[in-house]
């Protein structure tokens, strides 16, 4: 019996692993129908809302997270040895935090609104009644979600490294002194292609797999507008748990 | 237009057959809201049968790519009940979805087009604003502009009367038999549960769906 069970819950994830795989899939294969203008409407604002809104207050949290980190590391190592400092910054920062702090973010933003907005449409049949007029939900509701979503959380971790590693260097010169060019020379043989890699292919994953989440979670809510609680809550946390699972899994591939 | 033959479907059609033809008026009485839903995406293919066949202009749907699905939907005209507008758009994006989304026209003649509509059935509320708040009469009406604007072959109604004044009605029923005879060919197919509905409406053909059928009324 315990034994069925077990197997039932591993087919129910692989199921529901190739079901977010083919969300992506397709995504890309309707890419082309961003020519067709109500579907670019969607696109811009996905992108006005998941990435240009956010983007003060990811720049601020990238200060303030750089400011932490080089006085952390400044107080453990010492004040003189500004080029370690500057590769330790792009470690954590390029390597970690950038991804995984923006991932936070979009999950935190617009994770629970595709879900719940999707799940609103479902509910109340306005999905069905796009459905009638002959237009695909795939290409005109779900492709520019992903695709914008993705896009924001490649744009957010990129904002937030920069601001991270401009916020620490500003500190540890007005603060301690540090020169300028020790940062700069530190930084500049740290920022590797493994580095900048390892950043981008972990923004773009997690930006693809939280969008497939949500909009997956989003279009299982069916009948009643009460079960859309429940989906967000569903696509934040396996948003969460996927974004850390792969995160590990890129690390590990990278920097093993 | 649109023809069932033999069509079943689990505890809700059983072998029922139907025509809607070319031009014509049909209306078809439903005895639950459910059963008028269900037979709306069936007509839409949202729903397939059982077994049995559907032809949708001509073509039986089990045979359509989902493409060509869609292409047939574009030549229906689906003005639903509540409007079936979307919550995130606003009431103009809402008329033009669908012909922005299939046409290449250009945005100077689609707001023509869009607000020659609305003056032809007295739409004169603001368009830029959310549907949510518009009472159910309006959403209908932005539904029914948004369904011209396509300038179907099949427009299907669904309990379009429903809540409104012999006034109100009245002139509905004015715009849509105008629309009817607007494009030759075109065909008008009324789902509805109101009884009444046969008093004010001249049907071509009328049916009633009964425990899986559809029967015939004089």
């Amino acid at each position: 019996m315990k034994t069925k069970r077990i197997t039932e819950n591993i087919l129910d994830t692989i199921l529901y692993l190739s079901g977010l795989f083919n969300i992506i899939l397709n995504a890309f294969k309707n890419l082309p129908s961003l020519r067709i203008s109500p579907v670019r409407t969607v696109f811009f604002r996905q992108i006005y809302f998941a990435g240009i809104e956010t983007l003060g207050k990811m720049v601020i949290i990238g200060l303030l997270i750089g400011i932490v980190i080089i006085s952390q590391i400044t107080s453990l190592i010492g004040v003189g040895r500004g080029e370690l400092i500057g590769k330790i910054l792009i470690w954590v920062v390029i390597r970690e935090l950038g991804p995984l702090f923006a991932a936070i973010v979009v999950i935190a933003r617009s994770v629970t609104a595709i879900s719940a907005e999707l799940g609103s449409m479902n509910a109340q049949g306005e999905i069905a009644s796009i459905e009638m007029m002959g237009i695909d939900p795939e290409r005109y509701l779900i492709m520019p979600r992903i695709i914008a979503l993705t896009l924001s959380a490649v744009m957010l971790t990129f904002y937030f490294e920069l601001a991270a590693i401009l916020g620490g260097i500003i500190v540890t010169s007005l603060f301690w002194g540090i020169p300028f060019e020790q940062h700069t020379t530190g930084i500049l043989t740290s920022l590797t292609i493994p580095e900048l890699s390892a950043s981008l292919v972990k923004s773009l994953l997690f930006g693809l797999v939280i969008s497939a989440v949500s909009c997956s979670q989003g279009l299982k809510v069916s009948g009643s507008i009460t079960k859309i609680p429940q989906a967000t809550t569903k696509a934040t946390m396996q948003s969460l748990f996927f974004v850390f699972i792969f995160d590990g899994m890129i690390t590990l591939i990278f920097f093993l | 237009m649109i023809t069932l033959e033999c069509a079943s479907l689990k505890g809700f059609l059983d072998c029922a057959s139907l025509a809607v033809s070319k031009g014509r008026v049909c209306a078809i009485l439903t005895e639950t809201e459910f059963e008028k839903n269900l037979l709306l995406r069936i007509f839409t293919g949202l729903t397939r049968l059982d077994s049995g066949k559907i032809f949708i202009f001509g073509k039986e749907v089990s045979f359509f790519s989902y493409s060509e699905l869609n292409a047939a939907r574009k030549k229906m005209g689906i003005v639903l009940n509540n409007g079936g507008l979307i919550s995130n758009l606003k009431v103009w994006e809402n008329i033009m979805l669908p012909l922005s989304y299939h046409s290449s026209l250009s945005h100077h003649d689609m707001d023509e087009k869009m607000i020659s509509i609305l003056g032809k059935i007295g739409y004169d509320d603001d368009i830029a604003v959310l549907p949510g708040p518009l009472p159910a009469y309006k959403k209908r009406l932005a539904g029914f502009a948004r369904a011209m604007l396509m300038e179907p072959d099949l427009v299907i109604y669904d309990s379009v009367f429903e809540g409104l004044s012999p006034d109100i009605r009245s002139k509905v029923l004015e715009t849509i038999t105008a629309f009817q005879r607007q494009k030759e060919g075109r065909a008008s197919l009324f789902l509805d549960m109101d009884e009444g509905l046969l008093d004010y409406i001249r049907a071509d053909s009328a049916y009633t769906l009964k425990k899986g059928k559809f029967y015939e009324r004089n």
